[in-house]
Formats: structure tokens, C-alpha cells, sequence
């Protein structure tokens, strides 16, 4: 990882920290506050993204949704990634035959898109925060635990493992010291790309009306309230869709970042 | 001069940026002669050779540099690549790796006539038969059409000569091309290069073990740090070394040294105290049995009725080519591989067939050392970690929790405990397997399997850890099974012996009778192809 592209990223992460956990230092106005005279104001120097339907800044909006939104992520992907990790490691140190009923059922799971999943599992829970993180963290679930499962499997044959056996360490320990941690390292990058897709899933969720309900200041909330106006109020609409972006491509840079620090190791 | 001069090196120094690999070296290759540069990895003998093909990578400066009547001194690569091959070949180490496995071997080979030559394709489809033959290959053209997988070792060996051969090359390269093949491949390329002398080729020969260029060097180059230290007849080296550093290569050879006696001690002392009896056991002398163990993998039999009995505080060595069934065994021993049948005892109590829980307890008495240390420990884990790992049976990686155990396992081995803090991977190949052996000792094991210890290491090296080895058994009383294609190091380190060929043990008895009085076809045939010092 380049000098450059390390500083780039502890910036880019310490921007989103800062929004997430102290929204107020950014825009200290109340992102809920309404005031219809201002309604639909274009962006400018008392509104730098412009005003909604209410009147709310969105801007202070823009900022204060960026708390949901990431937890909103790294959940789903904290959920996905601890789902796939159970799944992999059994399905790895299985008996074959259970090995491969695990392994049909996530390839099963797998041939479902993943929205498509989220909106099934929303089906049946109803929408809102937690239903959301549920959801998309099932839907990313199987692809993970394929990867976990194949990286166990070559490692539960090395060297090292069959060290560990003769020197007379159980099987939950060597799972726990060496097999799990080892497998984990190479997703770690995967996992950075999976937490920008899991915001942008979860904006989706809820630009369907199916995650986060209003009036909080969630991204795809806002951008689905945004295209009922976007003929006289374009703004509504453009700056919820920078933010969900830019989490995206950060997200991706740095795991890009990190997967070229993960080879050269 | 009456015999002609095939290659001249006069002062050369080759260095990488500022750091100096090979200094200010001299020496003429001549017709029909062998001349061997021996060293431990890092002294510049690989670099040097290198740079008789153009090949060092990085800045040569000589004041001659004569290869064949040509000057090599600051040559073009173009101009370079017309003395490769047709003036100086060279004859790679792992004839797996050099050779191309998608093609076949009779394409490999022409590729270099095809290159420098303006033969046609049928005439060069001859050369090539014509240098399979040369190097005894049988059936050549069967083999020139065959990938380099589909032969056996033997064949791939004779295959990657015949490559350098093509091209008829006045001067040989072989770069340590005897290292890692076991005695019999050794043999086999030994008797090639002789074969090439003997048609008045000039060879250089690079090894780190002097063993190896005992029976065919004319003259030997002890080198070091880049310097040649020593530079004179075969005899003369061998037998009135000069220098002290030569004086330790030859010694650190261990074929015919006597049992425990120091491949390292200075001034040699082959006199062995005698064995600190270790304490009495009431339990069964017998540290290891394994009866009638047999294993096979779809329908090849790996391992074919194996009985063998390790008494307490002693060595029993396994020797055997590449494919003989010697780590199917080990690792059946160690409980890693499920016999089809047989059993294994470890002090007088069952430990193979058994479910891992079942001898959970056993565990403690058997550790096991193997060929590549860095490859058994996690990667992720510092020289400490490791040591507190093994000793808490993986409860904690703090060091912390084990001070005094943790430094006292490292002063066993000799290791400093600066390294505690250390990653595995800064530590040489020397120190990694001294780490591995302190590891294995953690948990106080009575048996040590050992697979392939010493064999990536260089003599020198080597015979540090086999001196170490000896003094942790004299200390400790802890068997050893060991295992290794290298008959000297099993001669040197065995009390008994057991030769395995095709899976099975074809002979075994006290080391002293194998090896003096072989009753097996096959233990003899071993025991010819083997390159004596002493």
C-alpha cells in the first residue's frame, strides 16, 4: 500500500467517523427541524445543498444521515460476514456429506439475487431498521461463507494446523487461533468492498420505502422523497446520491488498498 | 600453457547497488577438467556462475572475462545470448520447475537450436534424439514427445542435461544441480558430468556440500563473503586444508562420523561423553512400536506392511528415495493419516488406530519437526507467541504467562532471547528449524518424529542443528524417528536403520551392519550411489 494511498484512506475514514459520531460539528442545525417558508430553496450560502419540501436543510440531512446509513452497513456486513464464518468453518470441517448439503444450500442461496432476497426476507419481517440490516446481511451471507469455506479447507491441510494437532491443541482452539483468523485475513479487503455495497443496498431498501422510515434523514429515503420533485428541486435528489457514492467509492478504494497490502504480504 | 583454457576470470567483482557480492575473484577453467566453487548460500558462488552466462543482474567488473576465445567483458545481450547455450549451458536445479510442463521435452530441447542454428526442423529432430541418447535416455524418441510430467525423475533429470547439452556447449554449468535429489538421482547426475568431462567439456560445478564434488572436482574454490579462500587440487583441499573455514566445511560433513561425535566443535573432538542415562523408566523400554502399517491412496499402495521398533533414548533412521512411503509412514505415526491397517504403540499404549480425544494425553509424549519450519508455524505469530502457543496447548499466545519457560526452551536450542519479540520470518533457515525444535520440546514429548530436517539447509548448517539434535537426546533421552533420503546425515545421526523402497522396509538392523555389511540388492545399490568423504 503506497504512502499516499494510506494517508488517503485514514482521512477518508476519519471524515465518515466524524459524521457518523459527531454529525452536530459538521452541521450543528437539527436535521429534523422544519420550516415551510423556506421550502425547495436552492443550494446557496444559507443552505449549501438546498432546502426539501419542508423546508429541512439538506445539507445537515446529507450529514446526519451518514450515522444510519453506515450502521445500516456495517452491520449488515458484521451480520453477513459472522453468518458466513459459522456456515464456511462447519461446512469445511464437515464430513462430506454435510459439507455438501451446506454447500447446496448456499449455492442455492446464491443464485438469488441479492436485492431480490433482501425484498423476499422484508416480505416476511416487515420494513424498518432492523429488518433492513437482517436482510441484507442474510442476502450477502452465502457469497461469504463460500469464500470462508474454501479458504478453511486449504488451511485445515497445512503445516501449520498439523503442528498445531501434534503438539495436542484441541479442535476449537486450533479453529479458533489458526483456522479462522488465517481464512479471515485475505476477505479482509472483500469485506471493506462489502460494506459499501451493503449501504448502498440498505438505500435502496429504503428508497423503496422499506428501510429506514421518515422523517430520519436516510440517504435513500431522501432521494426517493427527492423524485416526486425532481423537475423544480434537483437538489433533493443529487446530494443524497454524491453521498451514497462517495461511501461506495471510498469503501472500494480502501479495499483495494488493503487486498494489495494482503498479496504483498 | 599445455592445456587449453576454456574459460579466465581475472579480478571479477559483481555487485548489487552498494553491497558487494562476489570480490575480486580469479580462476581458469580447462579442457576436460571439473572445477568446483563450494560455499554456504551467500558467499557469491551462485552469483559468480551467473555471470559466466551473462546472468548476475547486477554491475560486473573484471579486468578478463574469457570465455571459449570470446571477450564477455561488457557484452551486448544480444551478443550474450549467442555464447549461451553454444558456448556455456548450464544445468538448472529442479528439473520440475525448469522444465516447461505444457510442452513436450523434445520441443524444449531443439528450442535452443532452433535459436542459434540454421538446421532444419528434421535435422534438429535428430540433435535432439542424438543428445537423448548421449545422456542414456531410454527409449529417446518416445521420451522427446512425452511432457516433462509424464517422466519420471531419472528421466527429467536426463532431460534437463540434454537441454544445456543441445547446443554443444564447451563449458557446463551445474548449479548445485545435485541438491535435493535424493542418492540415486544424485548418482545419476553425477556420472553425467563426469561423462561430460570425460568428452573434454569443461564443467563448473556449484555446491554448498563438499561431499558432493569430492569424486569429480579436479580442483576445488572454497568460497565465502564473496572471496575465494581457498583454491587448489581436490586432494590438497580435502585432505591439508589450509584455512580454518575449509577445515569447518569438511568437518561439518557427516557421512562416517561416529555417533554424537561434533560436526562443529573446534578443535574436533570425537570423543563422546558417555549417555546421561535418562531416569530409569518402569514403563516400557519400547518408545515407539508400529506394526504392519499399511496405507495406500486409490489403488496405489504408498505404504506396504511397515513394522519398525524404536527403543528409548535411541534413533531409528528412515532412508529411502523420494516415493518410498517415508512420510506416508510418518504421518501415520503421528496420527495424521488413518492406517487402512496396522498399529502404532508410544510407550507401551496404543496411539494409531485412535480418535483424536482417545489420545489426547498421548499427544504430549510425540512431537515432530518438519522440512520447511516457516511452513508450520502461524504466519501471524511472533518467535514468543509460538512458544507460549505450544507450551498452554493453545489456551494463550501470551509470553508473558510462560517467562522463564519460553527463554529457558530458546537457551535449549541456542537461539537468543532477543528473538522472542521477533516474526519467524526474519530469523534464517538455520534458526527457523532451531525454533521448530524448541517448539517441539515444549511439551516435554519422550519420542521426536523428525521429517526431512536438515534437508533445505546447507552442510554447514546443517551440521549445527544435527549437533544440537544429538546434545538435546544425551540431555533429555527423547527417541528420535528420523527421516531423510540422505543416507550420510541417517549414518551419522541412527542407531538403527530401516531402508524403504516402494513402501516397503526392504532391510533394517543396527546402523553399523546396514551400512557396513548391506544384505539387500537395493541397500547395496544405495549405499554405491552415495558420495563419501571419508
Amino acid at each position: 500500500m503506497s504512502r499516499t494511498a494510506k494517508i488517503c484512506s485514514v482521512i477518508v475514514i476519519g471524515i465518515w467517523l466524524l459524521m457518523a459520531l459527531a454529525p452536530s460539528v459538521l452541521a450543528p442545525g437539527d436535521p429534523l427541524a422544519i420550516n415551510p417558508a423556506q421550502a425547495f430553496a436552492k443550494p446557496g450560502l444559507a443552505h449549501f445543498f438546498g432546502t426539501d419540501e419542508s423546508g429541512r436543510d439538506i445539507y445537515t440531512r446529507v450529514i446526519h444521515g451518514a450515522g444510519d446509513s453506515l450502521a445500516i452497513g456495517l452491520a449488515a456486513t458484521a451480520l453477513g460476514m459472522g453468518l458466513a464464518i459459522v456456515l464456511g468453518t462447519m461446512a469445511a470441517l464437515s464430513p462430506r456429506w454435510l459439507d455438501e448439503i451446506i454447500l447446496r444450500v448456499l449455492e442455492a442461496l446464491y443464485a438469488i439475487p441479492s436485492l431480490l432476497m433482501a425484498l423476499l426476507i422484508i416480505a416476511f419481517t416487515g420494513p424498518g431498521v432492523g429488518p433492513a440490516i437482517v436482510a441484507v446481511g442474510l442476502s450477502t451471507a452465502p457469497g461469504y461463507a463460500r469464500l470462508v469455506r474454501s479458504q478453511i479447507r486449504s488451511l485445515k491441510n497445512s503445516e501449520m494446523l498439523e503442528a498445531a494437532t501434534v503438539l495436542g491443541h484441541g479442535t476449537w482452539l486450533k479453529v479458533r487461533n489458526h483456522l479462522i483468523p488465517n481464512a479471515l485475513k485475505p476477505l479482509l479487503a472483500l469485506v471493506t468492498l462489502g460494506i459499501g455495497q451493503a449501504v448502498i443496498w440498505a438505500a435502496a431498501l429504503s428508497f423503496l420505502g422499506l428501510g429506514t422510515p421518515p422523517p430520519a434523514p436516510e440517504w435513500g429515503a431522501m432521494l426517493s422523497a427527492g423524485r416526486t420533485y425532481l423537475h423544480l428541486a434537483w437538489w433533493m435528489s443529487l446530494f443524497p446520491g454524491l453521498a451514497i457514492v462517495a461511501v461506495a467509492v471510498s469503501a472500494t478504494l480502501i479495499g483495494r488498498a488493503l487486498g494489495g497490502k494482503v498479496k504483498s504480504l | 600453457m599445455s592445456e587449453q583454457t576454456l574459460v579466465t576470470v581475472k579480478n571479477l567483482s559483481v555487485s548489487f547497488g552498494a553491497t558487494p557480492a562476489v570480490k575480486n575473484i580469479s580462476f581458469d577453467l580447462k579442457v576436460g577438467k571439473v572445477l568446483a566453487l563450494v560455499g554456504e548460500s551467500g558467499s557469491g558462488k551462485s552469483v559468480t556462475a551467473r555471470s559466466l552466462l551473462g546472468l548476475s543482474g547486477g554491475t560486473v567488473t573484471a579486468k578478463a572475462l574469457e570465455i571459449c576465445g570470446h571477450d564477455a567483458l561488457g557484452l551486448s545481450d544480444r551478443a550474450w545470448q549467442k555464447i549461451r547455450g553454444n558456448s556455456v549451458a548450464m544445468i538448472l536445479q529442479d528439473a520440475l520447475m525448469a522444465l516447461d510442463p505444457l510442452r513436450p521435452v523434445g520441443r524444449e530441447i531443439s528450442d535452443g537450436l532452433k535459436e542459434h542454428t540454421d538446421l532444419s526442423a528434421k535435422v534438429r529432430k535428430q540433435r535432439v534424439i542424438h543428445v537423448l541418447e548421449s545422456v542414456r535416455m531410454p527409449e529417446p524418441e518416445l521420451r522427446a514427445k512425452q511432457r516433462s510430467t509424464e517422466l519420471s525423475g531419472g528421466m527429467r533429470q536426463r532431460a534437463l542435461i540434454a537441454q544445456a547439452l543441445a547446443g554443444n556447449p564447451q563449458v557446463v554449468i551445474a548449479d548445485e544441480a545435485t541438491t535435493a535429489l535424493d542418492s540415486q538421482l544424485t548418482a545419476l547426475v553425477l556420472s553425467q558430468l563426469r561423462a561430460l568431462k570425460d568428452q573434454g567439456r569443461g564443467v563448473l560445478m556449484i555446491s554448498h556440500d563438499l561431499a558432493q564434488v569430492a569424486h569429480l572436482a579436479d580442483d576445488i574454490a572454497v568460497m565465502k563473503n564473496g572471496e575465494i579462500l581457498e583454491f587448489g587440487p581436490t586432494d590438497q583441499v580435502l585432505n591439508r586444508p589450509e584455512h580454518d573455514y575449509t577445515r569447518k566445511l569438511l568437518q561439518a560433513v557427516p557421512s562416517g562420523v561416529p555417533r554424537f561425535a561434533s560436526l562443529t566443535a573446534t578443535p574436533p573432538s570425537r570423543q563422546v561423553a558417555p549417555v546421561a542415562k535418562a531416569a530409569k523408566s518402569h514403563i516400557d523400554p519400547l518408545a515407539l512400536v508400529a506394526s504392519n502399517l499399511s496405507k495406500s491412496f486409490g489403488k496405489h499402495v504408498a505404504v506396504d506392511a511397515v513394522s519398525f521398533e524404536l527403543p528409548q533414548g535411541k534413533t531409528l533412521g528412515i532412508v529411502g528415495e523420494s516415493g518410498s512411503g517415508k512420510t506416508t509412514t510418518a504421518r501415520m505415526v503421528l496420527g495424521l493419516q488413518k492406517p487402512d491397517s496396522g498399529t502404532v504403540d508410544l510407550l507401551g499404549e496404543r496411539f494409531a488406530p485412535k480418535s483424536e480425544p482417545e489420545r489426547n494425553q498421548l499427544r504430549e509424549q510425540m512431537g515432530a519437526i518438519y522440512q520447511n519450519p516457516l511452513g508450520s508455524f502461524d504466519p501471524r505469530y511472533s518467535v514468543g507467541e509460538l512458544l507460549a502457543d505450544a507450551l498452554s496447548r493453545g489456551k494463550t499466545k501470551r509470553v508473558d504467562n510462560y517467562p522463564s519457560a519460553a527463554r529457558q526452551l530458546l537457551e535449549q536450542v541456542e537461539l537468543s532471547n532477543d528473538l522472542l519479540s521477533r516474526s519467524p520470518r526474519e530469523l534464517s533457515g538455520g534458526q527457523r528449524q532451531r525454533l521448530a525444535i524448541a517448539r517441539a520440546l515444549a511439551p516435554k514429548p519422550k519420542v521426536l518424529v523428525l521429517d526431512e530436517p536438515v534437508s533445505a539447509l546447507d552442510v554447514s548448517i546443517q551440521a549445527t542443528v544435527l549437533d544440537l539434535l544429538d546434545r538435546i537426546q544425551l540431555e533429555t533421552g527423547t527417541s528420535y524417528l528420523f527421516i531423510s533420503h540422505d543416507l550420510s546425515v541417517i549414518e551419522h545421526m541412527s542407531d538403527f536403520v530401516a531402508v524403504m523402497h516402494q513402501g516397503k522396509v526392504v532391510e533394517q538392523g543396527g546402523t553399523v551392519a546396514i551400512f557396513g555389511a548391506p544384505q539387500e540388492k537395493y541397500t547395496q545399490q544405495l549405499l554405491t550411489a552415495m558420495p563419501r568423504l571419508r
